[in-house]
């Protein structure tokens, strides 16, 4: 009795440490996958420009952009924002939630909240977007139609300073830079 | 008596299960010492280092603003990126720096000629070159930042393109991708920028 049970111990043990030593590394994999509706967009191009940029998705999900980003240290923005000055936020690994006059009122504050004083977020009204409320990091978006859609947290976490992030440790402070 | 032959037997299968699961793992899976991934992270965070003084260097020499933002993009995300090199050694418990000659971890730093000093890692800027740029001012020390930090940024990649055939640390390719891609795109606008002021600056 004694032995089955040290058995049945050292059993649970030795399968435990299996399992923990078996898992996947903690560095993620740029992926979309568990999230459901994110659409993903490759080989985006990243050069600075002081042209207009015309992006095929809207809000633009990457590409070439201004020289310089907008703050994005958890921004809240009630004007429109420079689609090239916000995509170089994206470079740096922020999401970027933006809503139209579709979105309730009381979704857009529920939304600010999330966004307000997190690092690598901000947040703009986008009028030409199809969605009522549309997140974007560089390379992925989802559409949501309420702020109570669980995928919002999920996205926030997945992707802020995410695997994404074309330049890993770039900064979404403004202030001083130039 | 029992709860004792429990504990013993638990106390072995901990170490059984560990060292199953290290040896599941790769065995020693932690880079070592004289690894291509340690060399690297100490090696590339000297090399990150001289990129941020000398973006420092043309802030202070420049009013600029397009420098003066390309400056301090440099500085943010190459100091914070030598924060990565320095944790991931700290992580592995390995020292942060080495005695060892610099680039000796690459395909080709083994025996023939040694480096003997971190000047000589590809890209790096002499010590003549970095007091050049620490007393040029205006567009002069624009076009010479721009021209030492494109050559910084192609020893930079070099030495990103270096590592990834020698390691599957998975925190080690993901950053040497990111360096790659990102310092050749930087590379791009250099020279554009560089281009712009060449053809408006004539050092009569």
């Amino acid at each position: 009795m004694t032995f089955r049970a040290a058995g049945i111990v050292l059993g649970v043990i030795v399968s435990t440490v299996l399992v923990v030593a078996c898992s996947p590394s903690p560095t993620p994999e740029p992926s979309s996958e568990g999230i459901d509706g994110v659409q993903t967009y490759g080989d985006l191009t990243r050069e600075h420009t002081g042209d207009a940029v015309d992006y095929p998705q809207s809000p633009p999900v990457g590409g070439d952009h201004d020289k310089e980003w907008v703050d994005c240290t958890g921004t809240v923005y009630d004007e429109v924002l420079p689609n090239g000055k916000a995509v170089h936020a994206l470079e740096h690994g922020a999401v970027w939630v933006t809503y139209t006059d579709d979105a309730d009122s009381g979704d857009v504050d529920v939304l600010a909240a999330k966004v307000e004083g997190q690092p690598y977020s901000f947040m703009s009204p986008y009028a030409e977007q199809e969605a009522p409320i549309v997140l974007t990091a560089w390379g992925v978006q989802l559409e949501v139609d309420d702020a109570s859609d669980d995928r919002i947290d999920e996205f926030l976490t997945t992707y802020r300073s995410g695997a994404q992030t074309p330049e890993p440790g770039a900064t979404c402070e403004a202030g001083d830079m130039a | 008596m029992k709860v004792v032959t429990v504990v013993v037997a638990s106390v072995a299968a901990l170490v059984l299960g560990a060292a199953l699961g290290a040896l599941l793992l790769g065995g020693d899976s932690e880079p070592g010492d004289q690894s291509a991934e340690a060399g690297f992270a100490r090696d590339m965070s000297v090399h990150h280092a001289q990129a941020v003084e000398m973006a420092f260097m043309i802030r202070d020499n420049t009013d600029d603003p397009e420098i003066q933002v390309m400056a301090y993009d440099i500085i943010n995300t190459q100091r914070a990126q030598m924060g990565m090199f320095s944790g991931w050694l700290q992580q592995w418990e390995l020292p942060q720096t080495s005695v060892r000659p610099p680039m000796q971890w690459t395909d080709h730093g083994h025996g023939g000629d040694e480096m003997s000093s971190y000047d000589d890692m590809p890209g790096m800027a002499s010590d003549d070159q970095l007091d050049q740029l620490s007393r040029a001012e205006g567009v002069e020390a624009e076009i010479l930042f721009l021209e030492l930090m494109i050559d910084h940024h192609q020893g930079g990649v070099e030495m990103a393109q270096a590592v990834l055939p020698l390691t599957e640390r998975t925190e080690v390719t993901y950053l040497a991708d990111t360096i790659v891609a990102g310092q050749q795109a930087e590379i791009a606008t250099m020279e554009t920028m560089l281009a712009n002021r060449k053809a408006l600056y004539d050092p009569a």
